[in-house]
């Protein structure tokens, strides 16, 4: 058997490849007011357990919001974007150890979970900026005012047509949403967003993280 | 002798600005600059600001199309977006609202439907023959022969004043976005703009929408303290950062919980965009629609409401006419007065409808040249002015649940304020009358109580100011004929006449006479209709009612109810290399898949014979999890699963409860309470919510997780007698055959990457290992296998050699080889039914099909000329020529050279070496001879080394 390097890859194709954490990522960097970027690299860890119980206790996060955690050492997003369904975002890489970080919170429980790596079945991009909400408005039905959609707010929904789930996490008080969604339509998702964002700037920048 | 000028005969260059006025203090052109445009293809120009129609208006053009029906000459009647006269074709654009649409640099502007040419149009002939299109003639004639109506449909399209979209027509860019303000205010005169205002400054977000191309409304036209209101409230719009202003829009509709559609045109780079709003609160400000005049020749180009002179004077500073008689029953007609008088027009005659005194008639042939007072007296003149009445475009209202009441003191409907919901208001016009102040005041209460009702003030609930309705004279018709609807050509006649027939409830009347049905979409033409009848039956217009104002409020065009096209594309991570390596993209649903790489043939001989690679990535997968997983697909799949141990896979069928085959797949035990199930690629979708259904609805209790993870791995399968030899070169896995047989499952790494998985199955016929790795590097997996295999000659294949290796093996297909009445029994599932489990979707269906045993069955077919493919769909006849099947696959083979199929075939022709009939679609008869469905290797041979 030979051993070759195996770099991964996400289903959006990047402008300028590099290499990072084992992962081919744009190395674009836009510094404009309105951007999008491809998070697909981050760990992506699917979490199923009763809706309302021990395990969403364990979690710290209810059904439509986020919460950020210290996991194993680890800072991760946990997105309640489904009912009795868990997302944990974590570092690129970490996927494997989110899930035994995850597998031993939940072992005390005593109820019937699943935790499942599926960092690679998954598109992730962020879109940030003032003008986000105008951008999703073109491709999502959903209200996206502070009232109805604040931050911290995780659904589930239609964006360009495909089931994705809307994860509103602001960056330094600046819109941003992660949209998170089947890995095959990626690249398609994110030539719908750039479409709907043409007009208001929106602009490519490389992989950023969670942050 | 004539008092009216006679008309200059000047080329069209010279005469571009021969009825422009000197600058007007409300004027909205840019005179610093000039537009070109064609008309009917002669030059023309206009200024920045000016619509198509003043332009034209403003170098002496009268006649800008050709009526419905009976082609008559159209000129101005509103000079504005409802203007039934100025509907014309715009470059490959049909029906454009010429009174509207701005005028742009190298527009090819075209009167529709007028042969040879706008000024003499043969088909106004109908004219003469209009006996023979009498009221509801399209119920009366062309009804027989039936045979004749494509004749008949082509024959009165002729006569149809749209225009026309060629067929070589770039497609237009149409948007589409939501939006959830808190109030949406409809229209954008001074109370749209003053409730918009008071709305944002209590604390809402608002949506101001105008169907004009500025905000103003009537201040628009006014005079220096209009003009000075209209600044004002303008400026305090825009300093409201919380109110989005949309001009060139009109809300469509309102539907339930506040659902509005707002069409909007003028935005940049696209042609319409679609805005489906929420609102919180529906604020509707329209205004009022000033109402047309029913008499004798008020269709003549020449007879002009008195808002269209208003609008063309001051905000085009367009002359309208040389010498006017106006028909003022009000202020605005009076007004009409004053601006014409300013304009240089000879004002003939003012006659007050208010003192009792009227107009009878119209006369001219294509403009108005005399008209005929009602005191017998005949008056020439090149325009008639009429300010008769308004009506309340209440249609948004109406499609809010409420029932406008018919104020004869105001000769006009209004709303019932006590039927609308909680969260629609109305404000300006069409709830009552008013200077500006009162207007302005009454519209800022309404403002802020909606921002109130939309949960942004707390304050209590504000006390809406009154805003009577005021007295105005009930002038409708003068009783000597002339149009109700200018857009369907429609006359006062048709209407007594439909009611003498017997069509006396409005509704009918509206359906049989088709008034109201055009593009003014009933806000021109409603209330004359209903008035007209009202007095043909004897009944008040408060017991004649409204026809119902349904949605859209005007006409939508498809391409801004379609909007952006969002049809979602799904990519295998292995894509960019099928791509540069030439692969024929075949669109399976939204998956695009290599079809082949310019030889299927050669791909499939590669298979047989060596070693190949397919892309099946779009497989279904489902991750199951949990200590009932058995339990689960004993219920779901036809066969039996509790006894698969860790490390098998099977095949399994699933079939809905009617007994009928609804997917396939193998699935594989992973672990103790682990398994990878697969399903077709096009029934992911639907093989997870039919699995999520019977979790969630018959066993609730069963432990199991189930989660997609079609996209978590790339998928490819490596066949061919040498693809063990290929994957050993490139995985840690014990691929023996005496460790690895076939149906079994194993994990481990390939090519350098871990968690990959991996199952010996055979849908080619030939030993093969589909692996399944971590998407991500899936295109790397690849590119590894095809660069370890190259001295073994391995070579891509695609989805179409795949069908070939298949059918050549006998495997059916659901969907192709199976449809939406195929049960288990005649889907070749013999062997894998278990009629003894205890249960399973669809059993009691199948004991039933094994029981009457007369269901067709799934065959093989070789035609006797093995050169002849039948395509597939090809009919099966039985002895007396009737259907008994039809061919389900058919492919030549490469591995037999000769043809081969399989088929859905009645039982009594079933049976292997019967002679059956082939019809082919070009009408020759086939022979073919009904064969077993396994064509190569039916012992397993090769899957098995």
């Amino acid at each position: 058997m030979s051993e070759q390097t195996a770099v991964a890859r996400s289903p959006i194709a990047p402008a300028a490849p590099t290499v990072r954490h084992g992962w081919e990522v744009d190395a674009t960097v836009t510094v404009g007011p309105l951007t999008l970027s491809d998070e697909t690299p981050l760990a992506k860890v699917s979490v199923r357990a009763p809706f309302d119980g021990a395990a969403r206790r364990a979690l710290g996060v209810r059904y439509g919001r986020t919460g950020r955690v210290d996991l194993g050492g680890e800072g991760v997003l946990i997105a309640g974007a489904g009912p009795g369904e868990w997302l944990v975002l974590g570092a690129p890489g970490t996927g494997a150890a989110l899930v035994a970080s995850l597998e031993e919170l939940l072992a005390g429980t005593g109820e019937f979970t699943s935790v499942l790596d599926l960092t690679h079945g998954r598109a992730l991009v962020r879109l940030e900026g003032a003008a986000a909400p105008r951008v999703l408005a073109g491709v999502c039905a959903i209200d996206l005012a502070d009232a109805v959609t604040p931050d911290g707010t995780a659904l589930r929904t239609s964006v360009a047509a495909v089931v994705t789930d809307v994860v509103r996490d602001d960056r330094a008080g600046v819109r941003s949403y992660l949209l998170h969604g089947e890995r095959s339509s990626g690249q398609y998702l994110a030539d719908s967003l750039l479409e709907a964002g043409a007009g208001a700037g929106l602009e490519v920048t490389g992989f950023r993280g969670l942050g | 002798m004539s008092l009216l000028p006679t008309p200059r005969r000047t080329r069209a260059t010279d005469r571009a600005d021969a009825e422009r006025l000197p600058p007007r203090a409300g004027e909205v052109i840019d005179r610093r600059r000039t537009v070109g445009f064609r008309w009917n293809g002669t030059p023309y120009t206009g200024h920045p600001g000016d619509t198509i129609v003043s332009a034209l208006a403003a170098a002496g053009e009268r006649v800008f199309s050709r009526s419905y029906k009976y082609h008559r000459p159209r000129g101005l009647l509103t000079a504005s977006y409802l203007d039934p006269g100025c509907v014309v074709q715009v470059g490959d654009e049909p029906n454009v609202r010429g009174a509207h649409r701005l005028l742009a640099e190298g527009m090819d502007v075209r009167s529709q439907n007028t042969w040879p040419s706008l000024r003499f149009d043969v088909r106004a002939v109908n004219g003469l023959a209009s006996r023979f299109l009498a009221t509801g003639f399209y119920y009366k004639t062309f009804i027989k022969p039936e045979v004749l109506w494509p004749a008949y449909e082509k024959v009165l399209r002729t006569f149809v004043h749209a225009g026309e979209v060629p067929p070589d027509s770039a497609p237009g860019v149409y948007d589409k976005r939501y939006a959830h303000p808190d109030v949406v205010v409809a229209g954008g005169g001074p109370a749209g703009m003053a409730a918009a205002v008071a709305a944002a400054r209590s604390g809402a977000t608002v949506m101001l929408v105008e169907e004009e191309h500025q905000l103003g409304g009537h201040l628009r036209w006014g005079g220096p303290a209009e003009l000075a209101r209209l600044a004002e409230l303008r400026a305090q719009v825009a300093a409201e950062p919380a109110i989005e202003v949309l001009t060139d829009a009109v809300v469509g509709a309102r539907f339930d919980d506040n659902g509005i559609p707002i069409v909007a045109r003028g935005v940049p780079g696209i042609d319409e965009r679609l805005v489906k709003a929420r609102a919180g609160v529906l604020v509707v400000a329209p205004g009022l629609v000033e109402r047309p005049y029913v008499f004798a020749g008020n269709d003549l180009p020449g007879v002009v409401l008195s808002t269209a002179v208003r609008r063309l004077v001051n905000l085009h500073a367009v002359r309208p006419g040389r010498r006017a008689v106006v028909l003022s029953a009000n202020p605005e007609g009076d007004a009409a007065v004053g601006d014409l008088e300013s304009a240089g027009v000879e004002v003939a005659e003012v006659v007050d409808a208010r003192r009792g005194e009227s107009v009878r008639a119209a006369h001219g042939r294509s403009g108005l040249r005399v008209v005929e007072l009602g005191d017998g007296r005949r008056v020439e003149a090149d325009l008639l002015v009429t300010a008769v009445g308004w009506t309340a475009p209440t249609s948004l209202l109406n499609q809010s649940g409420d029932r406008p009441v018919y104020e004869p003191r105001a000769a006009r409907f209004v709303p019932d304020p006590t039927r609308m919901p909680e969260n629609v208001l109305a404000a300006g016009g069409i709830v009552g009358d008013g200077d500006v102040d009162a207007l302005v005041e009454h519209a800022d209460a309404v403002g802020r109580e909606a921002a109130r009702r939309a949960g942004r003030s707390a304050s209590a609930a504000v006390a809406v100011p009154a805003l009577p309705v005021a007295d105005h004279p009930e002038l409708f018709s003068a009783g000597t004929g002339g149009f109700v609807d200018f857009s369907e050509d429609v006359s006062a006649k048709d209407i007594t006449t439909a009611a003498a027939e017997g069509y006396d409830s409005v509704e009918l009347v509206k359906r049989y006479t088709t008034a109201t049905m055009g593009p003014a979409q009933g806000k021109l033409e409603t209330v004359n209709t209903v008035a007209v009848l009202a007095a043909a039956t004897g009944r008040t217009i408060a017991e004649t009612g409204t026809t119902t104002w349904r949605p859209m409020w005007a006409p939508v065009t498809l391409g801004a109810l379609a909007g952006r096209s969002h049809e979602p594309v799904r990519y295998s991570p292995m894509q960019p290399w099928h791509e540069r390596h030439g692969a024929v993209p075949l669109i399976a649903g939204q998956w695009i898949r290599p079809e082949h790489y310019g030889d299927p043939a050669g791909e499939v001989t590669a298979v047989r014979t060596g070693v190949g690679i397919i892309d099946v990535t779009p497989l279904g997968k489902l991750d199951l999890r949990g200590p009932d997983v058995a339990s689960l697909l004993d219920l779901l799949y036809v066969n039996r699963w509790s006894t698969l141990g860790v490390g098998k896979v099977r095949y399994g069928v699933m079939c809905a409860e009617d007994g009928v085959v609804m997917d396939d797949g193998v699935t594989g035990r992973l672990g103790e309470d682990h398994y990878l199930m697969s399903t077709t690629s096009s029934g992911a979708a639907t093989v997870w919510e039919w699995v999520e259904n019977w979790l969630q609805t018959a066993h609730p209790e069963w432990r199991v997780h189930v989660t997609p993870v079609t996209t978590a791995y790339a998928s490819t399968n490596i066949a061919g007698p040498r693809s063990r030899e290929l994957l050993g070169r490139l995985t840690d896995v014990d691929l023996d055959p005496e460790r690895f047989g076939y149906m079994q499952v194993r994990t481990g790494r390939v090519a350098g990457v871990d968690g990959c998985v991996l199952w010996r199955i055979g849908f080619t016929g030939e030993l093969s290992y589909e692996v399944h790795v971590p998407a991500g590097y899936g295109l790397h997996v690849w590119e590894q296998l095809m660069a370890a295999g190259a001295d073994l000659g391995v070579r891509p294949f695609g989805v179409e050699a795949q069908r070939v290796l298949r059918l050549e093996k006998g495997h059916a297909i659901v969907g192709q080889d199976t449809d939406g009445l195929t049960q288990g029994f005649s889907a070749g599932l013999d062997g894998l039914i278990k009629l003894d489990k205890d249960d399973f979707v669809g059993l009691p269906e199948l004991r039933w099909q094994r029981e009457r045993d007369t269901a067709p069955r799934l065959v093989g077919l070789r035609p006797l000329d093995g050169m002849v493919v039948p395509p597939e769909a090809s009919q099966i006849l039985d002895r007396a020529g009737g259907i008994a099947g039809r061919v389900t696959s058919s492919r030549m083979s490469p591995t037999l050279g000769r043809s081969i199929g399989l088929a859905q075939l009645d039982r009594e022709l079933a049976e292997v070496g019967t002679r059956v009939t082939i019809r082919l679609p070009d009408g020759r008869d086939v022979t073919a001879e009904v064969t077993s469905p396994v064509h190569v290797d039916p012992e397993g041979a090769r899957l098995r080394v």
